[in-house]
């Protein structure tokens, strides 16, 4: 279909469309005022029950476990995906130069980007590490703490160059941690099996409210999200950046 | 001022589709994607929105004290993640296809001739 055929036919459903949900708009529930009967559930069950303090890890891993179990799954089909496509094609290779745009110069690494890099890296690790230790009591948890030290294991390419990084980062590390986090997750969920309690029953003690060791199994499932989480997105990047390399005989450009 | 949230969401939503739809580049369409899926985003933290209500953390606050929906903020939390990694597959099936076509327009891209 040509340019202006799809955007008439955008036109037209638009027309169609946008009557109906401005009375969808209209019909929704009072912005901030409308009674939230699931929410106080939680928020007045988990501290008493799960003794943690941060509901949203109380509905991630114990509450709704379940559905961040195939949310881990997903996680790893849509980066085995993108590995096996990436990978798959190419091949992998540690002492591979960095390509070049033609006309275009890699500029020498600079010794501030070096300092910066070798500085900021290592504190983004920690602090992604202290996110993810955290979330049973504060803001924060294993997605996002994962996350955070992915970035930080990528700000090291911008002070060790590419062949550096990729000597740091290998990818059967992360593979097997991405892997091992979606493991650690399901196998936690099963350990309740055996004592003939239904999947991700909460077995373990519940420790103090406030402190970083409470909620059971609660801090297992998160250490896994962590692990997958973070394995998943290196992986990724590895993938991505191994694509700027030059290729050697044989491989796929 | 009701309204506004889900007038946001709608209007997000068609953006991206806007975007999609008249796009001229494979990456281009993948960023519009992203914009539509944001508006899920908006449209759930909308839902457990609560006036006057602070984070359901009752860190320093006591169990009881008003909170907003943290069941949307989980669910919002694990899009986000899934988003990324779910773009970065786009991303490579479009570093594939230009490989294979040496292309990125839509209108470039026409069925395999057999």
């Amino acid at each position: 279909m040509s340019a202006t055929g799809r955007l008439g036919l955008f036109a037209f459903a638009c027309l169609l469309l946008i009557p109906i949900v401005w009375q969808l708009v209209l019909a929704m529930p009072p912005f901030g005022a409308h009674p939230l009967p699931y929410a106080d559930l939680i928020n007045a069950a988990a501290p008493a029950e799960r003794h943690v303090t941060n509901m949203v890890s109380a509905v991630n891993f114990d509450y709704r476990g379940i559905d961040t179990l195939g949310e881990e799954t997903m996680l790893v089909c849509a980066v085995t995906g993108a590995t096996v496509l990436l990978r798959g094609q190419r091949g992998e290779q540690l002492e591979a130069h960095p390509g070049q745009v033609e006309n275009r110069p890699i500029p020498h690494r600079s010794e501030a980007m070096l300092l910066v890099g070798r500085l900021a890296a290592p504190l983004t690790v920690l602090f992604g590490a202290y996110v993810a230790l955290h979330g049973m009591t504060t803001p924060g948890g294993g997605f996002q703490g994962g996350v955070i030290i992915a970035s930080g294991l990528l700000l090291l390419f911008l002070a060790e160059d590419y062949r550096g990084w990729r000597r740091l980062m290998r990818s059967w590390l992360f593979d097997g941690l991405e892997g091992l986090g979606v493991a650690l997750y399901a196998l936690g969920g099963l350990a309740a099996l055996p004592l003939g309690l239904p999947f991700l029953t909460n077995i373990l003690p519940y420790g103090q409210p406030r402190n970083v060791f409470s909620g059971g199994l609660m801090i297992i499932e998160n250490l896994a999200v962590a692990l997958a989480v973070c394995g998943g997105f290196v992986v990724l990047l590895i993938e991505f950046l191994e694509e700027t390399r030059v290729m050697s005989d044989g491989e796929q450009e | 001022m009701n309204l506004l949230p889900w007038i946001v969401v709608a209007w997000l939503m068609l953006a991206g589709l806007y975007g999609m739809i008249t796009s001229g580049n494979i990456v281009h369409l993948i960023g519009c994607l992203s914009t539509v899926q944001s508006a899920t985003y908006v449209l759930l933290l909308a839902a457990g929105y609560r006036h006057g209500a602070g984070a359901p953390i009752f860190y320093t606050h006591p169990p009881g004290t008003p909170a907003v929906d943290p069941v949307v903020q989980a669910l919002v939390l694990t899009d986000i993640v899934i988003g990324g990694a779910v773009t970065a597959l786009l991303l490579a099936l479009a570093l594939q296809l230009h490989k294979r076509r040496g292309s990125l327009k839509p209108d470039e891209l026409r069925a395999l001739h057999r």
